[in-house]
């Protein structure tokens, strides 16, 4: 019996050693830490990422001198999510960065006690997810509904019926859809959205919105529907459906064109908002969320030939061409 | 007073594995008989406990406990007024509880279980009497572990678990079959005399003709579902084990076992 | 350092109670139930959108508990009375609670700072005098955790409880004490998923938001403390099982930081999980082998 109390006791003990030992090695460096949480592994948030880095960099702060950074990745994880954010507090970490909503909103959460900055990119609705009070800023990826609406009407003139898929947990989503339905009839378009429970439904979903004949598709930022995007454009290939991307990325894997975001851009853009409270030059609750008012507009024009989509002069010389 | 009125049992109906247990079987067991149950391997006599407890559903025919019908009531129902231990021991006690939360909870049975405390400190002498009767020794392990006693310590503690609240049968379901032959022959003994102290009626499946035809008031004798020998009273007195050896010889050759 | 300590005992001991009722289901009952992924995040829905509309953060967990236990009570039904199968009872639970979630609390709710939660109520200010806000988590999630812990070590001494216990052990034995061994499961399934949904309350409280999404996983992260708490005591028999799953939700939590403090690549944390969760059930098969002792 004491033999084993005492195996218990050397085991507890060697976790907590483990855990010292890793906190250790984790605070030695004296710079201010910027804790960097980005909710998954997915190509728009990897930019922001980088992005928000070179911002950084271009508003003259050097990683190794000036600052050291601590990224984590929760990988869809709403546990790891919110654990990732308590380890950056509890290290008291200079500042901590959310990429995406849910991230941003453990940051926040985290943050409160001892009021750490926190900077978010990618938050499409800052003031749904309560991130507008406090010491909070950052920028907001809501999409750009009317530029894509008049974008689709430039390239599909006779076009009646836009089809959406989003997936009902992502609360982006469920708000972007109510403004493109808000916006669609000023532009002559009914919307045809199809939500889903599951990502596994979402190819059930693609089909049940080409067979009502819809005459193209938009995307939104939504992970659920953009992670199956090939799946979707081979159906929608098929069936002669042009479909529209929400940021540059989608259009590079054959999507006709999108008014969307650089999301490189953006985190650039909250790199130099963060540098400015790095620097003291201002504080995070004195900023307000800055959102993206330029648009690009990205054309994949393999893509509009193989569905003949005639794309007019006035676009194509705007357009960035974004051809796989 | 038991009765089971023609009684009729298939499994598997319409099965190529469909097999009928009875057609037709009726029984009566007045009460303070000792019956004792024989029979090859298949001639019901494990259905016949089954079906009375309400394990399994009779498909036509009726059971009546002291001239009501009981067919309507589930098994747990039925097992207010049914004490049963079982082949394997592990099933008449609970494993992981102590000797005392056991005999604990045989105590309240029928009864409802709420919020009061499951172990009244109040009853642990008269439980230790109770232990003590059994002579295994175990009134001074009433905080051991069931699990870790052995077989025959368990079947015991069944047999007293299932006898301990006033209960119109007792169901013993080849219940030495798995202890060795000493074990068996103390837990027979036990049983014995627990059937004569609190005066129960009990129904007893045994493949040990010995045990059939030393102990208990009456013997029946199963084959394919029909009552093939039935003898009682003085005539059970004078039964000897080579008897029922030999009739019980003669049927399964019978039968072409 | 000692934060680090901190946030994670803190974690280790709200994720207790989600281990508790797992200890219910899993251990006491054997009932491998799926419906913890969506009474977990049910619990959070509640707590969300009550606190959201004014009511006092303390009132919320004892609601979200009761609709945690209306969602047990359907998966007992489902397996008792409809006779489907445990594991797919909780699933058909689960996947409606899914929706019936996002129907309570819309996709994401988060609790702005402005309201207050049981973490930051004006009640424990008076109780302990102004200390920071991570040592009230700190105490009110141990708080929490043991009074839990000490109601369950009382009920288990109950007549019910003991009964509780015994239709894990032996069913047979439930019915021939004249119980219902269905009323039973459905009892310990009501039990165990109302302590999940309190568990899902308080974790919605501590990090101010509602996601429909929180509840993957919640299964097996417990049934992972349960074992790691039921092997490391596995030889201690005087350590209740309680204990034993308050110390495993810790000792999880502990290793889940050390993995992140160790800057471990998350794409392969689950991976070590499943490993970890593998090792330790393999040592506890081989010991048993070892000693030989094949008991039920």
């Amino acid at each position: 019996m004491k033999n084993q109390t005492k195996k218990i006791l050397s085991l507890l003990a060697a976790a907590i050693l483990l855990l010292a030992s890793a906190a250790l090695v984790s605070c030695q460096k004296s710079l201010p830490v910027i804790g960097i949480n980005q909710y998954a592994q997915h190509p728009s948030l990897d930019n922001c990422r980088t992005g928000f880095l070179a911002g950084l960099a271009e508003a003259g702060l050097t990683e190794g001198k000036d600052f050291t950074v601590d990224v984590q990745n929760a990988g869809a994880d709403d546990n790891l999510n919110a654990q990732i954010a308590s380890t950056f507090a509890s290290k008291s970490a200079a500042l901590m960065v959310g990429i995406a909503t849910p991230s941003a909103m453990a940051c926040f959460n985290a943050a409160e006690e001892k009021d750490i900055p926190v900077v978010f990119i990618a938050v499409t609705d800052p003031a749904a997810a309560s991130l507008t009070e406090g010491n909070v800023t950052g920028t907001s990826d809501r999409l750009p509904v009317s530029a894509q609406l008049e974008l689709i009407r430039k390239l599909q003139p006779d076009a009646k019926t836009i089809g959406i898929l989003y997936t009902l947990s992502e609360p982006n989503s469920v708000s972007a859809i109510a403004e493109y339905k808000e916006k669609a009839p000023s532009y002559g378009f009914t919307i045809e959205a199809v939500g889903v429970a599951a990502q596994s439904e979402v190819p059930l979903a693609a089909d049940s919105l080409i067979a009502k004949k819809v005459d193209c598709f938009s995307n939104l930022t939504d992970n659920g529907v953009v992670d199956v995007l090939d799946s979707i454009l081979e159906k929608t290939n098929a069936a002669g459906i042009p479909v529209y991307g929400s940021e540059v990325e989608q259009v590079k894997k054959g999507c006709v064109a999108s008014a969307g975001i650089d999301y490189y851009k953006l985190g650039i853009q909250t790199g130099k908002l963060a540098a400015k409270i790095l620097r003291g030059e201002a504080k995070a609750s004195d900023l307000p969320f800055e959102s993206v008012t330029e648009y690009e507009i990205y054309l994949n024009e393999a893509a509009c030939g193989e569905l003949n989509v005639s794309v007019p002069a006035d676009v194509a010389a705007s357009a960035v061409k974004a051809d796989a | 007073m038991l009765e089971v009125r023609d009684i009729r049992k298939i499994y598997n109906p319409g099965d190529v594995t469909e097999i009928c247990v009875f057609d037709g079987f009726s029984l009566a067991v007045p009460d303070g008989e000792f019956l004792s149950i024989v029979g090859s391997n298949g001639s019901g006599k494990t259905s016949l406990l089954n079906l009375i407890c309400g394990s399994i559903r009779q498909d036509g025919g009726t059971i009546l406990v002291g001239g009501e019908p009981v067919d309507r009531q589930k098994d747990y129902v039925r097992a207010r007024r049914i004490g049963r231990v079982y082949q394997n021991p592990a099933l008449g006690t609970c494993p992981q509880m102590t000797i005392l939360e056991n005999l604990s909870l045989a105590e309240g049975k029928g009864r409802p279980f709420g919020l009061s405390f499951g172990v009244r400190r109040g009853r642990i002498e008269y439980y230790r009497d109770l232990l003590r009767d059994l002579g295994l020794g175990l009134e001074d392990k009433l905080s051991v572990k069931v699990g870790s006693l052995s077989g025959g310590q368990r079947q015991a503690l069944a047999l007293l678990m299932a006898t301990m609240t006033p209960i119109d049968f007792l169901i013993l379901d080849e219940h030495t079959a798995a202890l060795d032959p000493h074990t068996a022959e103390t837990i027979m003994l036990l049983t014995d005399r627990l059937v004569r102290e609190k005066r129960l009626t009990a129904m007893m499946v045994t493949h040990n003709l010995r045990y059939a035809v030393e102990y208990g008031s009456r013997l029946i004798m199963l084959d394919k579902g029909r009552v093939v020998f039935d003898c009682a009273g003085e005539e059970k007195k004078a039964l000897k084990t080579e008897d029922v050896l030999g009739l019980f010889n003669r049927i399964s050759v019978e039968c072409g076992n | 350092m000692l934060d680090v300590l901190v946030s994670a005992l803190t974690q280790g001991l709200i994720y207790a109670i989600l281990c508790y009722g797992l200890l219910i289901s899993y251990k006491i009952l054997d009932f491998p139930d799926l419906t913890v992924d969506g009474s977990f995040p049910l619990g959070a829905a509640v707590t969300a959108v009550l606190i959201t509309n004014g009511v006092h953060p303390l009132l919320t967990l004892p609601i979200a508990m009761l609709a945690g236990a209306l969602a047990g009570l359907a998966t007992g039904l489902i397996h008792v009375c409809l006779k489907v199968r445990d594991l797919l009872a909780g699933i058909i639970t689960m996947t409606a609670l899914f929706s019936i979630d996002l129907k309570i609390a819309g996709s994401n709710l988060p609790i702005p700072r402005g309201t207050d939660t049981v973490f930051t109520a004006p009640f424990l200010d008076r109780l302990f005098g102004p200390v920071s806000l991570s040592l009230k988590k700190l105490i009110l999630s141990c708080v929490i955790a043991l009074a839990f812990k000490f109601l369950l070590d009382l009920y288990f001494k109950t007549k019910s409880g003991m009964l509780l216990r015994a239709t894990g052990d032996n069913s047979v034995l439930v019915t021939s004490l004249a119980q219902s061994e269905g009323k039973m499961k459905i009892l310990g399934l009501v039990l165990s998923n109302s302590l999940v949904a309190l568990c899902g309350a308080v974790v919605c409280q501590e990090q101010r938001s509602f996601s429909s999404t929180m509840g993957t996983g919640q299964m097996v992260l417990g049934l992972a403390s349960v074992i790691i708490g039921l092997t490391v005591f596995k030889k201690l028999s005087f350590v209740k099982l309680t204990t034993a799953a308050l110390v495993g939700s810790i000792l999880y939590k502990l290793c889940i930081q050390a993995a992140i403090l160790a800057g471990l690549d998350p794409s392969l944390l689950k991976l070590i999980t499943a490993i970890l969760f593998l090792a330790i059930l393999a040592v506890g098969s081989l010991e048993r082998r070892k000693g030989g002792k094949a008991r039920a």
